[in-house]
C-alpha cells in the first residue's frame, strides 16, 4: 500500500514536473507578441493544465483516492508485482533497438521475441525456432511484399533477405 | 451515392480488403492485450502502399471486428476484462459456464449483426445532413466542439476525473511537439533534430497500448493454463428469438445515440442498455446468474455505439474515443481531413467506406456464428508466445514509420509511462485524444483570434459556440452529481 502511494505520489509529481517543463520551455519559443495569438500561447495552456492535474492528483492520493489498478483478462490481480518481469522486458527492447543498425534487422527481431518470450516463461527451445522463423518470415514479406526494406545486417547481399 | 459506393465496395479487390480487415479485426478483439485502436496504427506505417479507399476499408473492418471479438473473450475466459464487455461477461460467462455457451455467443453476434446494421442506416441518413450543417460552422465553433470532445473523453471516461484529464495534458503536450505549423518555430524538440518533425502518432498509440499493455500484463502475469469454458447448448430455438429481439433493437437505440456524442463511447451505453434490460425484465431474477437479455442488449448497444462514433468522425473529424482517433490520423496520413467537405471533396471514397460498413457486418455475422470455433482456439495461444509477438510487431511497426531507431526509443519511454498509468488508473484514452485534437484545436483558436485581431470574446460570441459551452457545462454538472449520488448509495449500503 505504501509503495503504491508513493509510485503515485512520483507519477503525479511527473505530471506536474512536464507541466513545469512545458510553461519554463515555452517562454523560450522566439515568436511575435503582437494581438495576434502566436506559438507560445497553446504550450502555456497545456503547462498549466498538466501543472493543475499533477498537483490534484497528489492531493487526491493524499486523501487516500488511490487510482485503479487496469484489469485485464491475462491481468492477475492476486499476485504482486513482477518488477523483475518488466525490467527484463525493458532490456530486452533496448537490446533490439541497439542491435538494429550493428546486426540487422532480422537477428535483433529475432532476439526481442525469443527474449520476451523466454522471459514470459516460455520453454527456450521451443521459443527459439519460432523466433527465428517469424523474424525471417517477416523480412522476406517486407522486402518482397511490401517493397520496405528492413537493414539485413549479417545478411547482406543474402538472396530473400536483403531487399 | 450509397449505391455508387456498393459498387466500389463489391469490387473483388475491396471485398478482399474488407476480408482482411474484419478477420483481422476479430483476431484483435478475441485476443487479449491487443485492440482495434493498436492494430491500425501499427498497420499504418504498412499500408501507405495502398490507396486511401482500401486503406480505410481495411481500418473500418478492424474497427467493428474488433466489437465482435470481443464478446467471444468475456463470454467464453473464465477471467473477465475490459469495460466495455464487462457486461457481456457477467451473463455471458454465467450463461457458457451454466452450458448455455451456443446461445450467448449466437445473441451476441447476431446482436451485433443487428445492431450494426441498423447503426449503419442510421449513420448513412444522418451524416450528410450533419455535413451540410457543419459546413457553416466557424473556426470558434470548432474550438468549442474540439474543447467538448476532448474534456468529456478525459473528464468521463475513467474512474477519476482528475486523473483523466492529467492523461489528455499528456497527450496534448506530446501534440506540441514539433515544428509550430503556423510561425515554423521548433518547439520542445531539445534541440533533436529528428524531433523537429513532432513525435508521430503511429509511435505514440502503439507505445501507450501495445508496449504498455504488454510491460502491465507481464507484472502481473496469470500463469496456468487458460480455462476456455467448451461450448455447449442449442441456441436456434423459438425462445432464443423470443428473449433476444427485443433487447437488441433496444440495445441498438440506446447505443447509437450515445455513440454519436462525446461521452465516453461503447462503455457508457453497455451500462445503460444492462440496467434497461434488467429492468424491464419479467424474471430479473436471473440478472447476474445468465440472462440472455443480459448479453444480446449490450452486445447490441456496443455495435451501435461504435458505428455511432462514426457519425462525429466523418461529418466533423472528431474523434471520441482511441481507435477513431487513430483513424483520424490515418485519414490524415492520407492527406485527406474528415470533416464537413469530406462528403463534397471525397464523396465516392466515403461512400465506398460506407458500403464496406454493411459488407463487413454480413462477413462477421458468418465469421462470429458458423466460424466461431476458430476463435476459440485464436484465444489459447499461450500467453508468452503472444504477448513476445505483441512486442515484436510494436517495434516493428514503429520502425517501419520512419526506419530510424531514435522511434524506437520513443516507443520504449512512452510505452513505459502507459504501464505507470495502467498501474495508477490514468485512462489511455484521453492521452491519444488529445494528441490528435491538440494541433487541431490549436489552430482553429489562432484562425479565430487572427479573424478577431486578438478579441478573446470571438472564441464564445457565436451563438453555437455558447450553446456547446453551456451544454458542457451542464453536463460536467450533471456528471460530478451523479458521481456523489453513487458514492453516497456505495456508502449506505
Amino acid at each position: 500500500m505504501i509503495a503504491a502511494k508513493v509510485e503515485e505520489y512520483a507519477f503525479g509529481g511527473l505530471v506536474a514536473a512536464v507541466g513545469v517543463f512545458t510553461l519554463v520551455d515555452a517562454t523560450t519559443i522566439a515568436g511575435r507578441d503582437d494581438n495576434v495569438v502566436g506559438p507560445r500561447a497553446f504550450p502555456y495552456a497545456v503547462g498549466i493544465l498538466l501543472v493543475v492535474t499533477g498537483i490534484a492528483a497528489i492531493i487526491a492520493t493524499a486523501r487516500g483516492k488511490l487510482g485503479q489498478a487496469e484489469d485485464a483478462e491475462d491481468v492477475d490481480e492476486n499476485v504482486r508485482t513482477d518488477w523483475l518481469t518488466v525490467a527484463k522486458l525493458v532490456a530486452v527492447l533496448v537490446a533490439h533497438l541497439v542491435l538494429i543498425d550493428v546486426i540487422g534487422w532480422p537477428v535483433a527481431a529475432a532476439l526481442l521475441f525469443f527474449g520476451a518470450a523466454w522471459t514470459l516463461g516460455a520453454t527456450w527451445w521451443r521459443a527459439l525456432p519460432i523466433a527465428v522463423v517469424l523474424a525471417l518470415v517477416v523480412q522476406v514479406v517486407f522486402a518482397y511484399g511490401l517493397g520496405l526494406s528492413l537493414p539485413a545486417g549479417i545478411f547482406e547481399g543474402v538472396p530473400f533477405l536483403d531487399g | 451515392m450509397l449505391m455508387e459506393g456498393f459498387a466500389t465496395a463489391a469490387q473483388p479487390e475491396y471485398l478482399l480488403y474488407a476480408l482482411l480487415g474484419v478477420t483481422l479485426g476479430t483476431a484483435v478483439g478475441v485476443l487479449p492485450g491487443i485492440g482495434p485502436a493498436m492494430t491500425v496504427a501499427l498497420l499504418l506505417p504498412l499500408t501507405y502502399t495502398l490507396e486511401p479507399t482500401a486503406a480505410l476499408i481495411i481500418f473500418a473492418g478492424i474497427y467493428y471486428g474488433g466489437m465482435y471479438g470481443g464478446s467471444t473473450t468475456s463470454i467464453l475466459l473464465n477471467t473477465p476484462g475490459e469495460s466495455a464487455s464487462i457486461v457481456t461477461a457477467l451473463e455471458g460467462n454465467k450463461m457458457a459456464k451454466a452450458g448455455r455457451g451456443a446461445a450467448a455467443l449466437a445473441t451476441a453476434a447476431i446482436g451485433s449483426f443487428v445492431a450494426g446494421t441498423i447503426a449503419t442506416v442510421l449513420l448513412t441518413l444522418l451524416a450528410p445532413a450533419i455535413a451540410d450543417v457543419a459546413v457553416k460552422l466557424g473556426p470558434a465553433d470548432y474550438v468549442a466542439l474540439m474543447v467538448v470532445a476532448f474534456t468529456t473523453v478525459a473528464a468521463l471516461l475513467g474512474s477519476s476525473p482528475v486523473r483523466g484529464l492529467a492523461s489528455l495534458g499528456l497527450g496534448l503536450f506530446i501534440g506540441l511537439v514539433g515544428t509550430d505549423t503556423l510561425t515554423g518555430q521548433q518547439r520542445f524538440t531539445l534541440g533533436i533534430t529528428t524531433m523537429a518533425d513532432g513525435i508521430d502518432v503511429v509511435v505514440v498509440a502503439v507505445g501507450v497500448f501495445a508496449v504498455g499493455e504488454a510491460l502491465y500484463v507481464a507484472s502481473r502475469l496469470r500463469h496456468g493454463p487458460i480455462e476456455v469454458i467448451p461450448v455447449g447448448g442449442r441456441w436456434m430455438t423459438g425462445e432464443f428469438w423470443k428473449r433476444s429481439w427485443k433487447p437488441w433493437l433496444r440495445g441498438t437505440f440506446i447505443g447509437f445515440p450515445i455513440g454519436t456524442v462525446p461521452a465516453g463511447g461503447a462503455d457508457v451505453s453497455t451500462f445503460l442498455s444492462y440496467a434497461a434490460e434488467k429492468k424491464l425484465s419479467k424474471r430479473p431474477e436471473e440478472f447476474g446468474k445468465g440472462a440472455i437479455e443480459g448479453v444480446a442488449g449490450p452486445e447490441a448497444a456496443n455495435n451501435a455505439a461504435a458505428a455511432g462514433v462514426l457519425v462525429p468522425l466523418l461529418t466533423l473529424g472528431l474523434p471520441t474515443t482511441a481507435t477513431a482517433a487513430v483513424i483520424v490520423a490515418a485519414f490524415q496520413s492520407y492527406g485527406i481531413q474528415p470533416g464537413p467537405l469530406l462528403f463534397t471533396n471525397n464523396g465516392p471514397m466515403v461512400w465506398a467506406l460506407i458500403a464496406s460498413l454493411y459488407i463487413g457486418n454480413v462477413m462477421l455475422l458468418v465469421l462470429n456464428l458458423p466460424l466461431v470455433k476458430i476463435w476459440v482456439k485464436v484465444l489459447q495461444i499461450p500467453r508468452p508466445y503472444l504477448y513476445a509477438g505483441i512486442l515484436l510487431f510494436a517495434a516493428l511497426g514503429t520502425y517501419a514509420v520512419n526506419f530510424v531507431v531514435d522511434d524506437l526509443i520513443v516507443l520504449l519511454i512512452i510505452g513505459v509511462i502507459g504501464f505507470f498509468m495502467r498501474r495508477h488508473g490514468y485512462p489511455v484514452a484521453p492521452l491519444v485524444v488529445g494528441l490528435i485534437l491538440g494541433p487541431m484545436t490549436e489552430e482553429q483558436v489562432r484562425r479565430t483570434l487572427q479573424i478577431s485581431e486578438g478579441d478573446l470574446s470571438a472564441l464564445v460570441t457565436s451563438p453555437f459556440a455558447a450553446v456547446a459551452y453551456s451544454v458542457l457545462a451542464v453536463l460536467l454538472v450533471v456528471a460530478v452529481a451523479l458521481r456523489l449520488r453513487r458514492r453516497k448509495s456505495e456508502v449506505t449500503v
